[in-house]
């Protein structure tokens, strides 16, 4: 801490003095060889105070600059003997000096000013974020007690009426149980996708990747949870390294896919296309189902719409939504729903290397 | 036939318990362990044919148990964790480790794992002793003496390093073989830190071997980790 006050201070007193004497030197030669007018010279220190105060932290050097401002014009003048010798001199200096004095002041005012303007900023962002995650985790730890009471409920009456049972109740309740861990699985694995984004705070894990390998082992992933899924994949043939945090795309290709898979009630596989286009690539989740409905699409990535009473709103399916749209985001790609003739259709976009800032 | 031995390295006493119910109905023998001095010295006396380890334990890190082990025994270890970061995953199987599973795993993959791992480590007369030279998996077939690389009986063309990379992997089949452990075998010790170099090469692969490269069926990839093979079948 107090290093860094050190080192603030010797950078004040090197700009300002290394800044008074630049603006000392030019108008030494402007009195000399352009013209002899002394306004002139007074309104040159006066951008040169300007900046110094800019320049700098605290009213300090604005002040001391304004002061060795008037010392140095006072002496230009007697060396250069410029004919000061009116009756007013005296106020006209006494003017210079309080006019040197607030515009120092209004310098370094105007800069401290716009220094709690930023730090303001970055207070909302920081508050919009930690609004976000409160949300995201009061929805979730609401959508977490569905399949923990299940779980509770069927091992406990399991256990508690172990003889009464037929075999094949018990394996209902048992593949309930299981059923349910999974779904909580699932929703873990979001969650951790969430705190990859805070702890690196909003700075992602970025590493080129090779496209295909993402897609297949989203896929992968998918298949070992949910093995009947059906879903036809077709990547470019060109090899294409993508920058991107693999572990979050992952998720969102597999929230999007397990998301057509459940929710569109479609008899045909989904599809997963990848196409490559000039500047990004795109990515299509298209399913043949119900489709959306308008008021779906239109809060479909705020996490917000579950709230609302839509009967086929699986648990968690906001949040996993939601969550693709930061990620996306995040990878300054753009994400979006939409309908087409036999049903519903997710697209999302990840800027190639070289577009990426 | 002796049953094969198994330490469970675990502090987690539920999982400790369902995975040694588990491997006992399938004929292992288990002993479990959970803290790592009590691992150190129960390895050392039963000698086991296989270690499951759990990184976290409340006593020691799970990497020095794997360097520990390693200094003595070259029997096979798998971990078990919970961390889901690949570094991890990486320092654990550049330890010497075998192969990993993050938690949570389906049992049947356990099993999958542990018989992969027993079959490499090639404990008296598993495989007989001469290296294979042949492996073969739906449809692929790999002839190590004559170098050559058959999908569905037709013959498939692959540039020499590619081969190299194919050959590493299927040699260890069914195994994590991670990026720098592949790096070095096939572009020796000096090779680039920079994988980008294998990964494109595999690109190439997949789309020589796969029917369709976003769903491998040979090759898979452990994103961040490296790359397995899938397992060569029993002949």
């Amino acid at each position: 801490m107090k290093k860094e006050k050190l080192k603030r201070l010797l950078h004040d007193v090197n700009v300002t003095i290394g800044l008074l004497a630049l603006t000392a030197g030019l108008t030494f030669i402007l009195l000399l060889h352009v013209s002899n007018n002394p306004a002139t010279a007074t309104l040159f220190f006066i951008i040169g105070i300007i900046t110094i105060a800019n320049c700098t932290t605290g009213y300090l050097s604005g002040i001391i600059a304004s002061l060795c401002g008037i010392i140095v014009l006072y002496s230009f003048f007697t060396y250069l003997s410029i004919d000061y010798s009116m009756p007013d001199y005296p106020s006209t200096f006494l003017c210079m000096i309080v006019l040197f004095a607030i515009t120092g002041l209004a310098a370094s005012h105007m800069r401290q000013q716009s220094l709690t303007l930023s730090s303001h900023e970055k207070q909302l962002l920081e508050a919009e974020k930690e609004k976000l995650r409160a949300n995201l985790l009061r929805a979730i730890s609401h959508d977490l007690r569905t399949p923990l009471t299940s779980i509770l409920g069927a091992s406990a009456s399991l256990e508690g009426n172990w003889d009464n049972y037929q075999k094949d109740e018990c394996l209902e309740l048992i593949h309930n149980i299981h059923d349910d861990a999974d779904w909580l699985l699932n929703m873990v694995e979001n969650l951790l996708s969430v705190t990859h984004i805070q702890t690196k705070s909003s700075k992602l894990n970025m590493t080129l990747e090779v496209l295909d390998e993402v897609v297949a082992e989203a896929v992968t992933r998918l298949k070992k949870r949910m093995p009947n899924a059906e879903i036809d994949v077709s990547v470019p043939m060109e090899i294409l390294m993508i920058p991107m945090d693999p572990m979050l795309i992952e998720q969102v290709l597999i929230n999007l896919m397990e998301n057509a898979l459940t929710h569109s009630h479609g008899d045909k596989p989904i599809r997963l296309v990848a196409e490559n286009q000039p500047d990004y690539v795109q990515f299509r989740i298209i399913d043949y189902g119900i489709g959306l409905n308008k008021e779906q699409l239109d809060h479909i990535f705020d996490g917000t719409y579950s709230d609302t009473a839509h009967s086929d709103v699986h648990k968690g399916m906001g949040i996993g939504l939601s969550l693709c749209h930061s990620i996306i985001t995040a990878h300054q790609g753009s994400i979006s729903a939409r309908n087409h003739e036999e049903g519903a259709e997710f697209l999302f976009t990840l800027p190639k290397e070289g577009a990426y800032e | 036939m002796n049953k094969f031995n198994v330490l469970v390295i675990e502090d987690e006493k539920n999982i400790c318990n369902f995975i040694s119910k588990t491997l006992s109905s399938q004929g292992y023998q288990v002993s479990c362990a959970s803290t790592g001095n009590e691992a150190l010295s129960l390895a050392s006396s039963l000698c086991p044919d296989i270690l499951l380890l759990d990184l976290g334990l409340p006593d020691m890190d799970g990497m020095e148990i794997i360097q520990r082990f390693r200094s003595w025994s070259n029997r096979p270890i798998i971990v078990v964790s919970a961390r889901t970061l690949e570094i991890d995953k990486v320092r654990a199987l550049d330890a010497g480790a075998d192969d990993y599973l993050t938690k949570p795993f389906g049992i049947s993959e356990l099993m999958a794992r542990i018989r992969t791992s027993l079959r490499h480590s090639n404990p008296s007369g598993f495989h007989g002793n001469t290296l294979p030279h042949l492996y073969r998996a739906k449809g692929l077939e790999i002839n190590f003496f004559k170098r050559t690389i058959m999908i569905d009986n037709q013959s498939v063309h692959l540039t020499p390093i590619e081969y190299k990379i194919v050959a590493f992997l299927a040699q260890n089949s069914g195994k994590v073989m991670t990026y720098s452990a592949v790096m070095n075998n096939v572009w020796g010790p000096y090779a680039e830190s920079d994988n980008k170099i294998l990964r494109v090469n595999m690109a190439n692969i997949r789309r020589k071997l796969e029917k369709n490269p976003a769903e491998p069926t040979y090759i898979f990839t452990e994103v961040g980790v490296g790359y397995r093979m899938a397992d060569d079948e029993e002949t």
